[in-house]
């Protein structure tokens, strides 16, 4: 195959490859929109001093990271109809699941990054007098967030790689558009080729921008101070 | 301003099944100053923490003003304060730690204004206004924008010393706060300890620095092992010890 029948193969089926792009878009943004408040309410939780809503967070963030995002997907989408009644549409149940997945990932971010601050900062929010919910806010949330930012780019990175095997559900997203290609004018070789390289740039320019942004946090010198010294 | 006097009468407390106060009873006077001295892991630090409530007490009980702190937490009146209470207790107490505990994600000024703007509900105005002059007399006026991580230990812990006094407290509580730094940056602290921040209140030091609580305290506290071992002036405790163990601390740690 010439270099022109691929270009105009990929011209014939542009709106297809597009549209397939723009789904991929969409279910990343929307399913880590829905992880970062899933997570956050999930790793509160995991905290809490109640072991009745302690024990379900964590078990909840438990089952999110220790099963496969392509079971999650299968199980939402044929087996949650079954359960809770409602019948998702493939869109719904690839968000949900992609949102599930993450979320137990950001839990435990969120968790680890609220852990890690220095217990001295809290006793001294205390000796000013702040109550446990203003020196969360104030003192722990943003400091807690600027320690979780690359972690919390990464798992959008993950995320976005992970939407590629909703097509097995039939969510039309980039993947799924390719097959679509490739069934029709039997030709897999160059249009997988062409979606692996788009997926490629996609993700490679995804984390340089996560990269330049985790250098260019604010960190009010004392990461960089941490950086040197270590 | 006077300060509340501070009442400590034989308080227990244990960390599992270590007894790191073993029935303390101090006696701080309204607007004294008391320096605590003693070898590390005899209680000193914890004592101080008991007094504000960082630590919660097993046994006795402490007075600060009209608080008393029991075994069942802060109680006004005989009642138990809730959560919002006891932070309103906080902060009539100022507490510098051994290492300073700055906010490093809030600027010089933005950790001396949070708590009077936030807690106390000042105008920002006004707080930065009393900020600025406190730093002035720490000689840290230029650092109002600089970070934590940009200042030296001995500017931290001076930093730390104006965002308690902020709080207008009427008691000070210092938990070594020269342990953490260089040597030659103990004098600058020392001396905004002796000519601010002990002025006109109650105050408490756990320190190492005898001197400086020969020339500071009005009275002098020796304890080991989690009990009170001689309290009395510093002429006294430092130049006529009465007991074995605080003449043997004391020229340890001046040779």
């Amino acid at each position: 195959m010439s270099v022109d029948q691929l270009w105009r193969m990929v011209w014939d089926y542009h709106d297809q490859l597009l549209s397939g792009l723009a789904v991929t878009f969409e279910l990343s943004i929307v399913s880590m929109a829905i992880a970062l408040v899933l997570g956050l309410i999930a790793c509160f939780a995991a905290l809490s001093r109640l072991r009745l809503v302690r024990a379900p967070a964590i078990l909840f963030v438990e089952f999110c990271r220790n099963t496969p995002v392509l079971v999650q997907l299968v199980w939402v989408h044929f087996a949650w109809p079954a359960i809770v009644g409602i019948k998702f549409t493939a869109w719904t149940s690839a968000v949900i699941a992609l949102a599930l997945q993450s979320s137990g990932y950001l839990a435990e971010e969120f968790r680890a990054g609220i852990e890690a601050i220095d217990r001295g900062q809290i006793e001294a929010a205390q000796s000013l007098g702040m109550t446990s919910f203003r020196l969360m806010r104030r003192i722990v949330v943003p400091q807690a967030l600027i320690k979780m930012m690359p972690g919390i780019l990464n798992q959008f990175v993950t995320c976005f790689k992970s939407t590629s095997i909703v097509s097995i559900i039939a969510v039309q997203d980039l993947m799924y558009q390719a097959g679509l290609i490739a069934s029709a004018t039997f030709l897999p070789m160059p249009i997988y080729t062409l979606v692996a390289f788009l997926y490629f740039v996609m993700v490679l320019a995804v984390s340089s921008v996560v990269r330049v942004a985790t250098r260019r946090l604010p960190n009010f010198g004392y990461f960089h101070e941490r950086r040197e010294a270590a | 301003m006077s300060g509340e006097p501070v009442a400590i009468e034989r308080v227990r407390k244990r960390f599992g099944k270590n007894e790191v106060l073993r029935g303390v009873s101090i006696d701080v006077p309204s607007g004294k100053t008391v320096a605590l001295i003693g070898p590390s892991g005899s209680g000193k630090s914890t004592i101080v923490r008991c007094i504000n409530h960082l630590e919660p007490i097993q046994e006795g009980r402490i007075a600060v003003g009209a608080h008393h702190i029991t075994t069942r937490g802060v109680e006004q009146q005989g009642r138990v304060l809730g959560g919002r209470e006891v932070a309103r207790f906080r902060t009539q107490i100022g507490m510098v730690f051994q290492q300073f505990n700055l906010f490093p994600h809030l600027t010089v000024m933005g950790n001396i204004i949070e708590a009077p703007v936030g807690v106390l509900k000042w105008p920002r105005k006004e707080a930065t206004e009393r900020a600025t002059d406190l730093l002035a007399k720490v000689n840290l006026r230029d650092k109002a924008a600089a970070y934590p991580a940009h200042l030296s230990g001995g500017q931290q812990q001076r930093v730390a010393i104006v965002r308690a006094l902020m709080m207008e407290p009427k008691v000070m509580l210092f938990d070594e706060p020269t342990s953490a730094l260089d040597p030659e940056l103990i004098g600058e602290v020392l001396k905004v300890i002796a000519e601010l921040a002990i002025r006109g209140r109650t105050s408490i030091i756990v320190t190492h620095e005898l001197s400086f609580a020969r020339d500071v305290a009005d009275m002098v506290i020796f304890m080991e092992q989690g009990a009170v071992v001689e309290a009395g002036p510093p002429t006294e405790v430092f130049d006529r010890p009465q007991k074995e163990r605080t003449k043997a601390f004391i020229s340890r740690i001046l040779k």
